[in-house]
This record gives structure tokens, C-alpha cells and sequence, in this order.
């Protein structure tokens, strides 16, 4: 179970990175929404006289790495690759594929164990006042994160970014343990490919950075949280400013560090059959009214929750059968609808515990609504999940769960998470605090 | 009929948010350090967890219980129900980061950890939660905005339905 990054996947990983070095719309570099950092590529147009958009990267959905597809696959997991090198290096460096992209989550984070040594060795470690290495916990639905934060030279399709602050998960030294005070907040501790699902993830949520304003604090800590990490250990929670542009101290969103197309993304997914697609391609767009590929259109602007909101940011609300879901979102890390309507019958197959199983399709209809007034109505597919016992199709329209299970009393609801199953045919604008995104500010989410 | 308690929880100040509690009327039937804060524990462990997670107390009666709310330094909030003998049948929780889940639970946080053990088969990325008859967690939400509740089926006071407690 456990990955080992294998030496046919480095190899993989190398020609890819040739293949990138070779077309220009892999490193960015001459489009009009390139930055300016690093080397990379040579100009996008191929002497035309208006230079090739490259405020993208490509999405895939497929079966995850080598030790997720061992496992049976992923489904509805979007995937982007990116490329590390070290800080101010053009040589050493590795393309990492099966990140998974996350509107629901901030910052970029990698298990350690799909690093090359040499790599890994030479990213610049971030410290704190105090000159001893930065570590992070950062909490997700199923569990938590812990490890190193470092920097590295990224680029993600044509964006790119020098010494962007990353989180190396799982790895060794002082990190290689979690501080009581993280595992306090339950759930595994995802330090292997196996166990998170993917290479590393990609969190381009609704704010700049993973913690905002809590972690200038070290008595508020958020999601995330930061640690001072000298040779004996990681303990003490540290403090860490909110800055929103470079030199950033928390995590920042990938793209809210890009130095133009930096204010928000577009997952643009295409539709699927409801029997289903063995993989699926879609594009990730780099900005929201920057460029000629990513205006605001005709989506409605939903305004989300603020990272001063009491329950936290990127919420809105779903109007579902009479229910006003106030802690709703819209998630591409999400795999299926989570919702609660014990009306849908659930799955009798063991191995689908939790999952709805409709006799036929079902078209839910559901009001997205935002702190701004605006509402959408949208009839969602619900298909039976017995699909998903098929493991050679990684993209499922109409997946959906059921979270709270229990029989002993009328479970509590509050919320509709928007997974992927939303995402298919449709483009999910998402914008970042504070930063006007097609004439709008965000944080709001689109479509 | 609402007490407004603070309890900021440094260590240095612990005697004086003692005293606090004391001066809101909280009758402390069993000593501070005896005081272990759980699910499933008593009334004065509300305060012990206020302590922990440095929160404000602000306690609300209904009808068959009494809400002890605690807002954390974060924005977010614990509130733990507790039943007239003072026993806290549920906790729930909403805000940017998921609480000290191990302070709030006791010896249950190990259930919590067994049963969200990752298990063999399809990679599956699902929200933490529990379905024992005698134990119930439900959590959901995204970082940044996690919420969730866990309680005790079979210690809720007559009358209490599952829409009351969030």
C-alpha cells in the first residue's frame, strides 16, 4: 500500500518534464497571462502577432497513481500535474502528476514520499524567528496533514511561481510526527499517497492563503496551523502573518500568487453519460475577466461566506425540498453530493454503505443562493451509485452519499456539498477574497 | 434566563477564571481537578473544556437541557448540551478548523479514530463519522468551514429530538 515512487514512474515523470521543456503551453512564459518569475518556455504564438493564451492547465480524471488504482481507482477526483524545481534551479526538478485539484482547500501540499531525494534535499526551508524550521498542520474532512513548509519554484500549466511556500506532507525529522495539538482534531493522518487519495493537492479555494488573519494569532488557529520545529520536535504553535502578496508566511493559494491572472480560477468539466467515462479532460482557467478565455459571461455571481464569517469561508446557502441549507458549498474535492434525504433509498450492497441507490434517475432541484442576494435554481442528476462497483470508470455524473446514517434520531442537516457530479457540462467560476474578479469581488463562487 | 461567563483559559489565570465560574453561580459539584471534560462527563466539565479551548461561556436553558455555549478565539463555537443531572449528551461544533476534539470527547476519541480507520478496498474520501447504537458523530464541511455534532442516544433527555441539537 504504502507508494515508493517507483523508478518507472520517475522515468515517466522525467520525459514528461522534457515533453513540457518542448511546448511552450507547458512552462508559460510568453502568453499574456504568463508571470514573470523563473526561466521557462519561449513565447506562446509561434510568431503570430497576438502571443497564445496559456492561463491554463490541463484537468484529467482518471484512476489516481499507481497505488490508488492498486486499491480498485479513484472516481471524480480531477487531477492537474504540475513541476517543482528548486528555488532558482532549472535542473533540478520533477513533474508531479495526480495532484488533486481542490476548491475547497488552500494551498499546495505533496506527500514527501513522491519527492526524488535530490529534490527534496534542495527545497529551501521556511524558519521562524526563532531559526528553526516552519511545520504545518492542516485539517481535512477525513483527517489531517502534517510536515514540513518549504519553498520550491512551481509551475502549473502556463502559471508560475518562484519560492511559492508548499507543504512537503509526511516527512522525515522533527515532521515525521504530528504535535498532539493537530491530531487533537481526529481522523488519519494522511502522510501516504495511499491514504490521501493523491500525489498532493492543489487548494484553490476562496481566500489567499490557508489561514488568514487566525494565524497572525497563536491562540486561533483555523484549518491550518503552524509550528516551530527544532531538531527535537515540533511543539509550539507560531504565529504567521496573512500577507496576501509575496513574501507570503502561511501557504497562499497557487494562483493568488501567479503575478497576473490571480483572482480566482474556472473548472471547466465537460458533461458525462451517465453510464460514465473510463477518463475524462478538462481545463483549469487561471483568472476570472483577465483575458479572452475567462470572462464572468453570463454566470451568476454567488457570494460565498467571508474567512470572518463565524462558520467559516466559501459557504452558501441551498434551498433543497423546503430546507434552507446554510453550510453548503460547491467542492472539486468532493467525489459525490453529500446531502441528506433519507426519502432516496439508500444502497443494499454492502460495499456501498451510505451511497443513494434510486430505482431510476433522479433530477434534484436545488436553489443556490448567496450573501449578495443572488440565487440559481439548478436540477441536479442523482443516479444509483451501483455504478460506481464498475471500477473501470473514473467519471460518474450523479454520485451522491448520505453523511449522517444513523438511525437513532432525525439526523441534523445543515448542509449540500457540491462535488464533482456538479462539475460535469458546467464551468464553476470561484473568486479570491478580496480581489475584484470580472467587476465583482470575491469570495464568490459562479456559474 | 442567560449566564454570561468568561473563562479566557491562561494556565497563569486558571484560579481566577475559577473563581469567575464561582461568581456566575456555577455550583462546582466536583473539585477543578477531578473536573476530566468529556462527552458523557458532567456539567462542571464544561467549564475544564472552556479552559482548554480558551473560550467564552455563555450557558442557555431550554426546556429538558441547558446549552453551554463557548465561543472560540477563531470565531467558532462548541456548544455542549447538558441534561438536568448535568450530564453532556451531545457536543457540536462549528467554525474554521474542526476543535480539540480529544478534550471534548474523552475516551470516545478513540472510538472516533477506530471507526475512521482507513479500511482496504476503493479509495473512498468521506467525512469523519460514527454509527454506534450508544454513540453518534456526524461532521462535514471543507477547511476552513467544518462543522459537526456527536452525542449520546441513549443519554438524551425525554422530549429531545435530533433537529435540536446542531
Amino acid at each position: 500500500m504504502r507508494p515508493s515512487a517507483p523508478r518507472s514512474r520517475r522515468l515517466r515523470a522525467f520525459i514528461l518534464l522534457g515533453l513540457c521543456l518542448a511546448l511552450a503551453a507547458c512552462g508559460g512564459g510568453g502568453g499574456g497571462g504568463s508571470s514573470s518569475t523563473a526561466s521557462g518556455g519561449s513565447g506562446g504564438g509561434g510568431g503570430s502577432s497576438t502571443p497564445a493564451l496559456n492561463n491554463f492547465a490541463a484537468i484529467t480524471i482518471d484512476g489516481g497513481p499507481p497505488a490508488i488504482v492498486a486499491q480498485g481507482g479513484a472516481y471524480n477526483e480531477p487531477f492537474v500535474t504540475v513541476t517543482l524545481c528548486a528555488p532558482g534551479s532549472t535542473t533540478n526538478c520533477q513533474t508531479v502528476d495526480h495532484i488533486l485539484l481542490d476548491t475547497g482547500s488552500v494551498g499546495f501540499r505533496v506527500e514527501a514520499s513522491v519527492l526524488n531525494a535530490s529534490l527534496l534535499a534542495a527545497l529551501t526551508s521556511e524558519t521562524d524567528p526563532g531559526g528553526n524550521p516552519v511545520g504545518e498542520c492542516y485539517q481535512y474532512v477525513d483527517g489531517y496533514v502534517f510536515g514540513s513548509v518549504k519553498k520550491a519554484d512551481f509551475t502549473l500549466g502556463g502559471g508560475q511561481v518562484a519560492g511559492l511556500p508548499i507543504h512537503v506532507i509526511g516527512d522525515s525529522g522533527p515532521f515525521a510526527t504530528a504535535p498532539a495539538s493537530c491530531s487533537a482534531s481526529a481522523g488519519t493522518f494522511l502522510n501516504t499517497v495511499a491514504l490521501f487519495g493523491a500525489n498532493g493537492v492543489l487548494g484553490v479555494g476562496v481566500t489567499a492563503t490557508d489561514c488568514g488573519p487566525l494565524c497572525a494569532s497563536s491562540t486561533s488557529q483555523g484549518s491550518a496551523a503552524y509550528y516551530d520545529c527544532p531538531a527535537s520536535g515540533c511543539g509550539a504553535v507560531i504565529t504567521r502573518a496573512a500577507n496576501t502578496t509575496a513574501p507570503f508566511e502561511q501557504l497562499p493559494n497557487p494562483v493568488a500568487a501567479f503575478s497576473t491572472d490571480n483572482n480566482g480560477v474556472i473548472v471547466s468539466l465537460p458533461a458525462v453519460a451517465a453510464s460514465g467515462a473510463a477518463t475524462l479532460s478538462g481545463t483549469l482557467y487561471f483568472g476570472i475577466g483577465t483575458e479572452s478565455n475567462n470572462s464572468l459571461g453570463s454566470a451568476t455571481v454567488i457570494a460565498t461566506s467571508t474567512s470572518t464569517s463565524p462558520h467559516g469561508a466559501g459557504l452558501i446557502t441551498v434551498n433543497y425540498k423546503g430546507q434552507s441549507l446554510t453550510e453548503s458549498y460547491i467542492d472539486s474535492g468532493s467525489s459525490d453530493l453529500f446531502f441528506v434525504d433519507t426519502s432516496i433509498p439508500a444502497c443494499t450492497n454492502t460495499n456501498l454503505s451510505g451511497y443513494y441507490c434510486p430505482a431510476t434517475p433522479l433530477m434534484l432541484a436545488l436553489t443556490l443562493s448567496g450573501s449578495n442576494g443572488a440565487s440559481v435554481s439548478v436540477s441536479q442528476a442523482l443516479n444509483s451509485a451501483q455504478i460506481l462497483l464498475n471500477s473501470n470508470i473514473s467519471a460518474i455524473p450523479g454520485t451522491g452519499f448520505n453523511p449522517t446514517t444513523s438511525k437513532n434520531l432525525n439526523s441534523p442537516s445543515s448542509s449540500f456539498d457540491l462535488g464533482i457530479p456538479f462539475f460535469y457540462g458546467r464551468k464553476v467560476y470561484s473568486a479570491i477574497e478580496g480581489r475584484a474578479a470580472g467587476g465583482v469581488y470575491g469570495p464568490y463562487v459562479a456559474f | 434566563m442567560t449566564l454570561d461567563c468568561q473563562a479566557d483559559g491562561l494556565r497563569s489565570r486558571r484560579l481566577g477564571t475559577w473563581a469567575r465560574a464561582l461568581a456566575c453561580g456555577i455550583a462546582l459539584a466536583v473539585a477543578p481537578a477531578a473536573a476530566r471534560a468529556e462527552l458523557g462527563g458532567r456539567y462542571a466539565s464544561v467549564m475544564a473544556d472552556s479552559v482548554q479551548l480558551r473560550a467564552r461561556v455563555k450557558s442557555v436553558p431550554a426546556t429538558n437541557y441547558t446549552v453551554h455555549q463557548m465561543s472560540l478565539a477563531n470565531g467558532g463555537e462548541v456548544r455542549q448540551f447538558a441534561a438536568a443531572d448535568g450530564t453532556v449528551f451531545a457536543v457540536a461544533w462549528n467554525g474554521p478548523g474542526r476543535p480539540d476534539l480529544r478534550q471534548l470527547l474523552g475516551p470516545r476519541f478513540d472510538v472516533v479514530q477506530a471507526a475512521n480507520a482507513p479500511a482496504p478496498g476503493h479509495f473512498r474520501r468521506h467525512a469523519l463519522s460514527v454509527q454506534h447504537p450508544d454513540f453518534v458523530v456526524q461532521t462535514g464541511g471543507h477547511p476552513g468551514a467544518f462543522f459537526g455534532v456527536a452525542y449520546l442516544p441513549q443519554a438524551l433527555p425525554a422530549g429531545v429530538t435530533g433537529s435540536e441539537i446542531h
